[in-house]
């Protein structure tokens, strides 16, 4: 059996001059393959918006979790919500996917913009129930899922980038589609989608937001590990267990370190060649190759910068351009842990390299143990199964 | 004749990529054939940029590369 889960990603935009977003998008299960995500959109803009919005995406991410009721949830939604003085009334839009365990969806959809899905990179439209609840209309959808099956959830703001300036009127649902699916490739991750339609919302818009812009896209996709080494263990004698454990792990390998590819070199009975060392970026060392291994880089300075990148994705996203295709260690890494693995397993040494001891350089052992802790950190906030073994 | 240089974190960091691009064009200008490739670690990292020629471990600065040339490589090239 293929083993399915999902990867979600979003990103809003503020009003022009907003601090907060009036937008919220709560997850619960991310990575997993049961997996709630609600986005709602607050009346009005600023910190009314954002603690409507925040308010009703985690009442009704928990209470689904949950398995309540969708009459219960809206019921509740519509009794707690602080009413609004200026309106005279309780208001935040709301869209919710739940995806179960065995691959199905549901989909109900309240005053915003439709949730577009995309099946082989192509518009897939899906049959759509309408419900009064607390005389609300609520519309309601039922999909059984396949594998790269990509929902795109947005509120309003989408659809309105681009009104009286770039556009008569504004984004329309059906410009959407033709732009994600030109610009749709399998490989992208859904942080990767949210954010080329954010950033092309943003231009429409002339930088200048009118309306609070979020996009969230989940994607359904397979189960991918992913080994990575770095050091060599504290105790010599351990070595052939490190790497015998290692390599016999499925999926991916990458190894980084000097020493630590000299030692799996080794024990692969290959030779590592780094021929004539192609700076790609000067401020990251160069890559070498191994047969047996997907990539082999250097260690402290090379992890730096993914964690960097790994920050940075988890934020804005903005920095997505340089590792997105650029060819050094980092970015290669940077791939491979954000766009390719779900599963990923690290492999730390702890031997203390001496010469890396001193103070003048920013290579510690310290420092190398404090990476990795937080680039898990980082990749368990992405969604990702992380596992770290010491040696 | 081979040359090696250490593109590690510690090398790296004293300057392996100037060495490396200073070497380039110098190795150019002679018919000879060098061979100049990348390594890992030589383990004599507390000095400079570690450097191995025809197995002879050399450490050096960014600066010395164009003296490092002209005494050690152009020496071997012409045996006199």
């Amino acid at each position: 059996m293929i083993s399915l889960c999902t990867d979600v990603g979003h990103l809003s935009l503020n009003k022009q001059g907003e601090k907060i977003c009036g937008d919220h998008i709560e997850v619960v299960g991310q990575g997993e393959s049961a997996t709630t995500v609600v986005l709602a959109d607050g009346l009005g803009s600023g910190v009314k918006a954002g603690i409507l919005s925040t308010l009703t995406s985690k009442i009704l991410s928990t209470l689904l979790a949950n398995d309540m009721t969708i009459e219960d949830c809206v019921r509740t939604i519509a009794s707690t919500l602080p009413v609004c003085k200026v309106r005279g009334f309780a208001y935040s839009t709301f869209t919710i996917l739940r995806i179960s365990e065995d691959l199905q969806a549901e989909i109900i959809q309240y005053d915003n913009p439709q949730v577009i899905l995309l099946r082989d990179g192509k518009n897939h439209d899906y049959p759509t129930q309408s419900e009064k609840i607390d005389g609300k209309i609520i519309y309601k959808s039922r999909i059984s899922l396949r594998e790269d099956d990509t929902f795109v959830l947005m509120s309003d703001g989408a659809i309105h980038a681009g009104i009286g300036s770039a556009l008569n009127f504004g984004w329309q649902r059906e410009d959407i589609i033709h732009f994600l699916e030109t610009v749709y490739n399998r490989e992208f991750t859904a942080k990767t989608l949210s954010t080329m339609l954010v950033n092309e919302c943003s231009t429409l818009y002339g930088g200048a937001p009118g309306d609070d812009t979020s996009i969230c896209t989940v994607k359904i996709r397979r189960r991918q590990p992913l080994n990575l080494m770095i050091g060599p263990p504290a105790n010599p004698v351990d070595v052939e267990k490190m790497m015998s454990l290692f390599f016999s792990k499925q999926g991916r390998h990458i190894v980084c370190g000097g020493t630590t590819s000299s030692l799996a070199a080794e024990h692969l009975g290959k030779p590592l060649d780094v021929s004539l060392p192609l700076y790609v970026d000067p401020e990251i060392p160069p890559t070498a190759r191994l047969e047996g291994v997907d990539l082999v880089t250097e260690g402290v300075l090379t992890i730096t910068r993914v964690l960097e990148y790994a920050k940075n994705y988890l934020t804005d996203n903005d920095s997505y351009t340089d590792w997105s295709y650029k060819k050094d260690g980092a970015s290669l890494i940077a791939r491979m842990l954000f766009e390719e693995a779900t599963d990923i397993n690290f492999f730390v040494g702890r031997a203390i390299n001496p010469a890396h001891q001193n103070p003048n350089l920013p290579i510690g052992f310290s420092i190398k143990m404090h990476l990795i802790e937080e680039l898990s950190d980082c990749l368990r906030t992405m969604g990702k199964r992380i596992k770290v073994s010491y040696f | 004749m081979i040359i090696s240089i250490c593109v590690g974190s510690s090398c790296h960091l004293k300057g392996a990529r100037r060495v490396v691009e200073q070497l380039q064009p110098l190795i150019a200008q002679t018919d000879a054939n060098i061979e100049l490739g990348g390594c890992f670690c030589l383990n004599n990292c507390t000095e400079g940029v570690c450097v191995k020629l025809d197995g002879e471990l050399f450490s050096l600065q960014p600066e010395d590369v164009q003296q490092f040339f002209e005494t050690e490589i152009l020496r071997r090239l012409s045996p006199t």
